[in-house]
């Protein structure tokens, strides 16, 4: 049944009123550090001693217990990136032919008197490495082609569905 | 209240969605002719990528072509994974927009009309014609 | 030149920029990974100047340039290309068989050079199929649908 038009607008205003409700929550607009831009947090560890053992590329008890019991991968090396005070980051070994032997996997920072981990999104790894790995500057090209290459492929199957779904309804000469 | 209209301000980019998503619902579900529903539903879709575009933003990020003059300049780069979604997206818009055309001009050689109600009207004509003479014979 | 209400400046003009057109769009299929681009943009800008070529000459004129045959064979030949490179990449990879991954293919010796040359090969057949679905669909919706006979409604009751 067709609603008339004043229980139309009655509908269109409910919607709008759950649309208004859940906007608040999202982050503002053009946020660097928001979620699923560059990392993402796990968990936060107080910091008592582990910062030395930290600066000296050696990996602290607790953290590797916190990381096992999740069921994360192991970091292999710590580095210390240059010109921030107190962030690290923590890379895990890989072994797969032709490509990279270790990944940037987690990013350590202190805040006040505790210890935030937290994993990078895989879109990091995108934008680094992504000219090393295929030869190819334009990131939305290699997006589509390289990494999503299977996705593109349904994709292209879906407008030739199309086509062929138009010369089916259109080219019909008698009777249906 | 002056912090309740900073609020407003900073998420222009939500209102402006919600505007165009409800036009389009709007344009759905209360118009008769079937070439206006077509349009509702076009901007209704297009609603949705500029939100899904507009939450992969970083502010004074540049375009997403590697390039190094850029990296030593210090520049930032905005997200490019909505960009290659919201490509596949457009193209099933596409051929949606196309199978529904042909769907219509089918319609319209059947019964003559393309409004909505007068479609209706023909059907539950036909119905209650055929039951009558189901029941006869 | 004036038959049926067309004018004659949109003729000159489109007889002068359709082979422009057609190369503008092959420019965009091929420097898509160096700057904005890529298949599905450029297919559609080609398909776009068969539509420029139906409004000038109509519907006859046009498909006398694009016949249906050969239209057909156009929008399965991209979907064959894009298929096929994948199966290239298992038949190549020998051992761990890998589907769509470029790098096995042998067009030069080193791994990152073969994907992007994979990757423009499979964007190469993109633009043909979005090309010629684009022309498709829209030689079909101008014809105006099927002719109904007489006598139909009631035969089918």
């Amino acid at each position: 049944m067709r609603p008339s038009s004043v229980m139309a607008v009655i509908i269109t205003a409910l919607l709008a009123a759950v649309l208004i409700y859940v906007a608040e929550d999202i982050p503002g607009f053009g946020d660097p550090e928001a979620p699923a831009i560059k990392s993402v947090k796990l968990f936060s560890l107080p910091a008592d001693g582990v910062e030395l053992l930290l600066n000296q590329n050696s990996i602290p008890e607790p953290l590797s217990v916190r990381l096992h019991e999740r069921g994360l991968p192991e970091p292999s090396r710590i580095e210390k990136i240059p010109g921030a005070e107190g962030q690290w980051n923590l890379f895990v070994p890989k072994e797969e032919l032709n490509y990279p032997k270790e990944e940037k996997y987690y990013l350590v920072r202190k805040e006040g008197r505790d210890l935030v981990v937290s994993r990078y999104a895989f879109v990091v790894r995108w934008i680094e490495k992504g000219e090393e790995e295929t030869g190819v500057p334009n990131m939305v090209t290699y997006g589509l082609a390289d990494y999503r290459g299977y996705d593109t492929l349904g994709e292209t199957s879906v407008i030739f569905t199309a086509g062929v779904s138009v010369i089916l309804l259109l080219r019909r000469r008698g009777r249906l | 209240m002056e912090a309740l209209i900073a609020k407003v301000f900073s998420k222009y980019n939500y209102w402006i969605f919600i505007l165009l998503m409800l036009i389009g619902f709007y344009a759905i579900i209360a118009k008769n002719n079937l070439i206006k529903k077509m349009i509702g539903l076009n901007i209704f879709q297009t609603a949705i990528f500029l939100f899904f575009i507009s939450l992969g933003a970083v502010k004074g990020g540049t375009a997403p072509i590697v390039s190094q003059e850029m990296i030593q300049k210090g520049y930032v780069y905005v997200n490019p994974l909505p960009h290659v979604l919201i490509l596949t997206a457009i193209v099933v818009s596409v051929a949606t927009t196309a199978v529904a055309l042909s769907l219509i001009i089918r319609l319209n050689k059947e019964y003559g009309t393309i409004e909505e109600d007068e479609i209706l009207e023909h059907l539950r004509i036909e119905g209650s014609s055929k039951e009558t003479s189901a029941r006869q014979g | 030149m004036k038959e049926k209400g067309t004018s004659i400046i949109v003729a000159t003009v489109s007889r002068v920029m359709i082979p422009f057109i057609q190369l503008f769009a092959l420019y965009v299929i091929i420097h898509g990974s160096g700057g904005p681009g890529g298949g599905f943009q450029g297919g559609v800008i080609f398909g776009a100047s068969f539509i420029l070529y139906v409004i000038v000459y109509h519907w006859e004129g046009g498909r006398k340039r694009l016949p249906e045959g050969a239209n057909t064979i156009f929008s399965s030949l991209g979907l064959y290309i894009y298929a096929g490179t994948g199966l290239l990449a298992i038949l190549f990879s020998v051992g761990a068989a890998q589907y769509l991954n470029y790098g096995f293919i042998p067009f030069t010796s080193h791994f990152v050079e073969n994907r992007a040359l994979g990757m423009e090969c499979v964007e190469i057949g993109i633009g043909i199929t979005v090309m010629a679905v684009t022309a498709s669909i829209f030689f079909d919706l101008a014809d105006g649908g099927p002719e109904k006979e007489k006598g139909d409604k009631e035969g089918s009751h």
